[in-house]
């Protein structure tokens, strides 16, 4: 299992309701139903949209950028949005919207600015180590188009008006207990559950 | 008192019900009669069956060979063995809509009342009381709860109406390519299309049929124009450009001169004999009068109780009934909490995808099938 997934499986009740913000083949959504937990996914791909129905799930086709405004307001407990942030095309209007449809939003990414691929960035000289998600993406075609880093996304929730509660060093499956650890500097995917109270 | 007996004039069944039913508009129609057609086997426990719901024009006939048509059912692609609605595994039945004129009670019926011809005095008929009378069919075949209910444009209506007002009857829904109201650019086309009709002087009030005669013209100009809203505008550019009908040039004069033109007399002219005139005014109004948002909203701790399950699904060039549309429904099952799926699959043919040769639809049809437990 997704190391991101166990803690969000930690996190959320029973009984809760959770919007699953670019689910592919609904694994986590899978992996909700089976802890009593109802949750409908969001996703773009036609293919991935047949593989969750076919497994009895509840599944919304289309792009989040232009349809979560469709979503009626405080109709989920969360909002979940594991390792698609980079590649939404307005991220501030995405978690602004999120923050009217669910109490809570749950935000899971790989921190571009850790020691290893800034290193490898100023070695290189390209941007291919910040802006790759797989072989064949190069620079002007990845879908990878926001890299940020956990200061940058702290910032945001700020200008949000988002409430931090915790946030996850995903990798090692800890919290992060205060801020003095430079973080940003070492931890290679975070995840922020934050609150719109 | 109920009975189902062969039906002798198409193949299927009727059930004929010796009651009286009160419809939504205050009236009520007594010794009224549902014909209907099925496929597959109806399993000892009775949980695998559907029901599919046809469309404006369409008839009990979706699978196999139309004794109407003599073609392919209108959903043959959809529905069969092995086909996305696959009757080696569903018991599938379909019935004629009231209101219609494919052996179910309509309006160039016998009124018991008066021993004549209804034509006009068929009282109005809404989606509503299309469902009642599909839910007596469904209970007398004594099945408690629909695997699923299916259907497309029309069909979608009476889908989502019977989600709302039988939620405890049904496992899922599928509409495709539906409305949670019909538009005013909709009505506005059905009321040129009832103008049509109601202008040919063979209409004669609705009372054609005593005379003998039939509104051949007005009907067949109805279907013209509403043929045009079934497909894209890409549809018919593909289909025949600005192609001349078996000539090199103009005529300079107002007969056939473009494929297209001889493409829509022809659906026009090969509509008149398969349908009838008041009932396309009888059901226009139907689709005009819908809108069950209302009943969805009031029903609404019943259908999230039963956990049904929706899916909605619409066509990318459809703008009769456009994505749009299909958005709302998913957004007002949203709002009251229940469980809904949606896709919109990428097609230039128009509204008519629905009934064409669309991969996509059929696999996202099936694939939601296989997920109902």
């Amino acid at each position: 299992m997704r190391s991101d997934y166990k803690i969000i499986l930690d996190l959320i009740s029973e009984n809760s309701k959770v919007l699953d913000i670019g689910c592919s083949d609904g694994e986590l959504i899978s992996l909700l139903a089976d802890k009593n937990i109802s949750a409908q996914g969001v996703e773009i791909n036609q293919e991935r949209v047949i593989s969750c129905l076919g497994k009895g799930l509840d599944v919304i086709h289309g792009d989040i950028n232009l349809m979560v405004e469709d979503f009626p307001h405080n109709q989920f407990d969360y909002c979940i949005l594991t390792q698609t942030i980079q590649a939404v095309q307005k991220p501030d209007v995405l978690l602004n919207t999120l923050k009217k449809v669910g109490k809570n939003i749950i935000v899971s990414f790989n921190n571009s600015a850790r020691l290893s691929k800034v290193v490898k960035f100023l070695l290189s000289g390209s941007f291919d180590s910040l802006l790759k998600k797989s072989d064949s993406d190069q620079w002007y075609n990845t879908d990878y188009i926001h890299p940020c880093s956990i200061k940058d996304f702290k910032k945001l929730t700020l200008d949000l008006d988002l409430r931090i509660i915790d946030t996850y060093d995903v990798i090692n499956q800890k919290k992060f207990t205060n801020d003095k650890i430079p973080s940003n500097l070492f931890c290679k995917e975070v995840l922020f559950h934050l609150t719109n109270d | 008192m109920r009975e189902i007996t062969e039906n002798k004039e198409y193949p299927g069944y009727l059930l004929k019900c010796n009651e009286h039913l009160k419809l939504d508009s205050g009236k009520s129609i007594s010794n009224f009669q549902i014909a209907y057609q099925t496929y597959g086997k109806l399993n000892e426990k009775k949980d695998n069956a559907i029901l599919i719901c046809h469309a404006l024009t369409g008839d009990q006939f979706p699978a196999e060979e139309s004794p109407i048509t003599k073609k392919n059912g209108w959903w043959d692609l959809m529905v069969g063995p092995d086909r996305p609605i696959d009757t080696n595994k569903y018991f599938v039945i379909c019935s004629n809509v009231l209101g219609g004129c494919v052996g179910t009670t309509g309006p160039n019926d016998i009124n018991p009342e008066t021993s004549k011809i209804y034509g006009l005095d068929f009282p109005t008929i809404t989606i509503r009381d299309m469902v009642r009378v599909q839910k007596i069919l469904i209970d007398e075949l004594k099945i408690i709860k629909l695997v699923s209910v299916i259907g497309g444009s029309m069909g979608a209506m009476q889908v989502l109406q019977w989600a709302a007002t039988y939620p405890e009857s049904v496992k899922s829904i599928i509409s495709v390519a539906g409305s949670l109201k019909h538009s005013a650019q909709n009505i506005a086309f059905d009321e040129a299309g009832r103008q049509s009709i109601m202008l040919d002087p063979k209409w004669h009030n609705g009372q054609y049929l005593d005379k003998d005669d039939k509104p051949e013209n007005g009907l067949s100009v109805a279907r013209m124009i509403a043929h045009i809203t079934y497909l894209s505008e890409k549809a018919f550019q593909n289909k025949f450009g600005r192609n001349l009908q078996e000539k090199k040039d103009l005529s300079f004069g107002f007969g056939i001169d473009f494929q297209v033109e001889s493409y829509l007399r022809y659906q026009g002219r090969s509509f008149v004999d398969r349908f009838d005139a008041n009932s396309y005014l009888y059901m226009t109004r139907a689709m005009d009068y819908f809108d069950v948002s209302e009943d969805i909203q009031k029903n609404k701790e019943e259908i999230i109780n039963n956990e049904v399950r929706f899916l909605v699904l619409s066509f990318t060039s459809d703008w009769l009934f456009p994505t749009k549309e299909s958005k709302e429904i998913v957004s007002l099952l949203n709002s009251i909490g229940s469980n809904v799926s949606f896709a919109e699959v990428v097609s230039d043919r128009g509204h008519d995808s629905f009934l064409l040769d669309e991969p996509q639809f059929f696999r996202v049809s099936e694939g939601f099938l296989k997920g109902i437990k």
